[in-house]
């Protein structure tokens, strides 16, 4: 089963000045689960949108089943058999599921220029049935459907017609447990078919359980390529990140006394059709995770406390009194807050690393007479990008330019800059690397022992646990459980009360 | 489809970063290169009679410049405004009415007057949720048709004292008063950081703690009430007010920003500069088309194609979605 599948042959390729893939080659095999890892920005999703026709190559080529490909686009690299399920949403509103699955591909359905609607939507079904989507109707908009269902669709879409390589480009980090599973199975079939999968995802143990074989890249260089039941996580850390990675990754203290000093009581909060009478207290310098599927409420809370849902009922109190009913007081209360929707909801992404930075604390930063001064902004927006080690060439460049972990640094630098009290986290380590992640987790544990308040929300069991001093798990928009700190904590325990 | 406009998508943005310094330099210098270039050339054109008639061709400009400013703040936050020029007709007949009791009084109504339109428009933008263009397009014919309404029999002739104040040093410093304030709001204090994130990303600003919704509503309130200062220095000119009193001045104010450089759907891009190289660079132009005796519909020909070349170089075809 050690037939070459697909080569890539010294590919390079820059953005402006930027080399993203400095000549890369390496061989992946048929039948075989390939996974590709690197930190943000080492060139994995660079490759990979070069074999599926989303940028082009500046040099170099792929060689797919001993024939030399140039995909033009998606639909012209579906017909040389290779797919792609993308990080982001990769399905079209407004049209109905049938549609989304065989879109590019209509004229199999087309008869003297007369679509037959009929004939999609049997097929479509039928597709469905198989992969065992029974839920999801071909007939219905895809916009009845959430998020989950929508990355399903998007999975028959990918793999229907046997393509030969399928790229799985950081696809679980959006699902929950069990749209992984689903996911886990389809990949097995595609593999025992003996089609090729490679798999893009920043959770190693993830990488070690589902792939044959890895290869790593570093700033756009190949590094090695590893069988993965050779290697440990420690291994692919090391490979990753070109050194030992020093110290703890998750804060290490068990047993340590949290503060009984309540910070914020949130009472008999319900937010219609997402959050049902929700009572909890969060104490100073405590970590308060809250986990649970993707559906359960738990987005919604972070939202609540920070004043940001529609129609929210009940009260959000902090310990002299004051409430909390709508954005600008939570902020002038010290409450921070940063979405799981990073680019919609926690940062302008057409805006200067400065004015993110700085938006929240203008009022701060404005003299007397309420004027601003560049250089008093430039100095404070630089100041707290450094501290987060933001990777810019100056605060002038726009977020849009900024790898998701940078954006996540840029978003925590203006809360830092704000020296926020109470700081919401939703899925702060979404989509980012080791590295980032470890950054993010040392910043919590400071900000713990500084006497600041964090409530992290999270679908990463792991970092849940490994963070928390106490979780709360959320099912239907109500609490369902609470477990406190300890060493002996597994997934397990978390997940049974979560389902 | 998907995959076609995503190819399109990156394929531009590899354009992009690969000659984004030569466009931005083009993006930063055409407006006033642009102005220098049109200047020179119809005063080689007209045998330097634009030079000599300098006073008259900046007369033109005060009124304009003015009211654009306001608009400026509106299309940073990525609104559009068509009703300055009904707004400028109604506060104008008010000035004109109010003059013949008091003149300093007159100004007062003024004001009010196009601070309330404004504050109809902003209602019905921002907590009726209807788009800005629809908005202020109803407005535009609703008070033009009050406009038409009221100068139905004749003009509406303000006090005759009006026409003292047409002196050119008045209207360069009240030109000036609404600038310099316009610009030290702007650049200076969070107005105009607030703007451009509303523009950038309306969520994202909501997020960070700006009260959207009140800000888009008195943004409006207060383009409305520049115009309706605008109406004095407009009055002051003829000393009354017809039934076209003020009409076109929402397309001259458009094509005035656009002129100026300013991307469409605001945002973080946008400068203050847009305002006064725009306003003049219009003027300047239009002027010159007159004084070279091309017609009306000559003109305006001339005008569409110019505008035309300048929205296709500035706009910002990632955020064009984003007009309010």
């Amino acid at each position: 089963m050690s037939e070459v599948r697909l080569e890539v042959k010294n590919l390079c390729k820059s953005f402006g000045i930027t080399k993203a893939v400095k000549n890369v080659s390496f061989n992946i095999n048929k039948g075989e689960v390939h996974a590709l890892i690197g930190e943000n920005g080492s060139g994995k999703s660079t490759l990979t949108n070069m074999l599926t026709g989303i940028y082009s190559i500046d040099s170099g080529i792929f060689v797919l089943d001993g024939e030399e490909i140039h995909p033009k686009n998606q639909v012209d690299a579906n017909n040389h058999g290779v797919s792609i399920i993308v990080q982001e949403l990769g399905t079209l509103s407004g049209l109905t599921v049938a549609e989304n699955i065989f879109l590019g591909h209509e004229e199999r359905f087309v008869k003297c220029g007369i679509k037959n609607t009929k004939q999609m939507i049997k097929e479509a079904n039928e597709l469905l049935h198989s992969y065992g989507f029974d839920r999801i109707k071909a007939q219905r908009m895809i916009d009845d459907y959430n998020f989950e269902d929508r990355k399903l669709v998007e999975i028959v879409k990918a793999t229907y017609f046997d393509p030969k390589i399928v790229v799985i480009d950081e696809t679980t980090t959006a699902l929950s447990q069990e749209g992984r599973n689903e996911l886990y199975k389809v990949m097995d079939k595609i593999r025992e078919k003996g089609n090729t999968i490679i798999f893009i995802s920043h959770d190693l143990q993830e990488i070690l359980d589902r792939s044959d074989t890895i290869t790593i890249l570093r700033d756009g260089v190949y590094i090695d390529t590893v069988k993965s039941k050779d290697v440990s996580e420690e291994d692919l850390k090391r490979l990753m990140v070109g050194r030992e990675v020093t110290g703890d990754y998750y804060r290490s203290d068990y047993g340590s006394k949290v503060s009984d000093e309540v910070v914020l009581s949130v009472k008999d909060v319900s937010v219609p059709g997402l959050l049902n009478k929700l009572d909890f207290e969060l104490h100073k310098g405590e970590i308060l995770g809250f986990g649970g599927l993707s559906e359960s409420g738990m987005h919604e809370v972070g939202k609540a406390i920070f004043g940001a849902s529609y129609d929210r009922t009940g009260s959000v109190k902090l310990s002299d009194g004051t409430e909390i009913n709508d954005i600008p007081t939570a902020i002038q209360h010290s409450i921070a807050y940063t979405s799981k929707d990073r680019d919609n909801e926690s940062v302008v992404l057409n805006q200067s690393i400065m004015d993110n930075i700085c938006l929240p604390s203008l009022d701060e930063l404005a003299d007397k007479r309420h004027m601003l001064s560049d250089k008093k902004l430039r100095d404070f927006a630089d100041k707290f990008a450094k501290d987060m080690s933001v990777k810019m060439v100056n605060v002038d460049q726009f977020v849009s330019d900024l790898s998701g972990g940078n954006k996540q640094k840029v978003v925590l630098a203006r809360w830092i800059g704000k020296d926020s009290d109470i700081v919401v986290l939703d899925s702060p380590t979404r989509g980012i690397d080791i590295k980032v992640k470890q950054d993010i987790y040392q910043l919590m544990d400071r900000m713990r022992k500084a006497g600041k308040s964090i409530i992290m929300i999270s679908e990463e069991l792991m970092e849940l646990i490994g963070m928390c001093d106490r979780i709360i798990i959320m099912k239907d928009g109500m609490i369902n459980g609470q477990i406190e700190r300890s060493e002996s904590l597994d997934e397990n325990n978390l997940i049974t009360m979560m389902v | 489809m998907v995959a076609v406009s995503k190819t399109e998508m990156t394929a531009a943005k590899e354009k992009k970063t690969g000659n984004l310094s030569m466009i931005s330099a083009v993006k930063t210098y055409l407006p006033i290169v642009g102005l220098i270039i049109v200047f020179l050339v119809f005063n080689v054109l007209t045998n330097f009679r634009m030079v000599k008639n300098m006073p008259l061709v900046l007369s033109q400009v005060y009124v304009t410049m003015i009211a654009t400013t306001g608009v400026f703040f509106i299309m940073t936050m990525g609104g559009l405004d068509f009703s300055q020029g009904s707004i400028l007709g109604i506060a104008s007949i008010v000035v004109c009415m109010v003059s013949r009791i008091n003149i300093p009084l007159s100004i007062l109504c003024g004001i009010l007057t196009g601070a309330l339109i404004g504050a109809f428009n902003g209602y019905f933008y921002v907590y009726r949720k209807i788009k800005s263009f629809i908005v202020t397009i109803c407005t535009m014919f609703l008070f033009r048709g009050f406009i038409k309404y009221l100068t139905t029999n004749a003009p509406v002739a303000g006090s005759a004292a009006l026409i003292n104040f047409d002196r050119t040093e008045l209207k360069v410093a009240l030109t000036l008063l609404v600038l310099v304030t316009g610009f030290v709001l702007f650049r200076f204090t969070k107005f105009g950081t607030y703007l451009k994130a509303i523009g950038a990303g309306e969520k994202a600003a909501m997020f960070s703690g700006i009260r959207t919704d009140k800000m888009k509503f008195w943004v409006y309130v207060l383009s409305g009430a520049i115009t309706g200062f605008a109406a004095f220095i407009n009055v002051i000119k003829v000393g009354s007010v017809t039934s076209s009193g003020g009409s076109q001045l929402e397309t001259q104010i458009l094509i005035a920003l656009v002129l100026g450089g300013m991307p469409i759907s605001g945002g973080a891009k946008v400068r203050f500069e847009n305002i006064i190289v725009g306003s003049l660079l219009y003027i300047v132009l239009n002027s010159g088309l007159t004084m070279m005796g091309f017609s009306t519909q000559m003109m305006q020909l001339i005008q569409g194609i110019v505008f035309l070349v300048f929205v296709a170089v500035f706009a910002d075809r990632k955020s064009l979605q984003v007009i309010k």
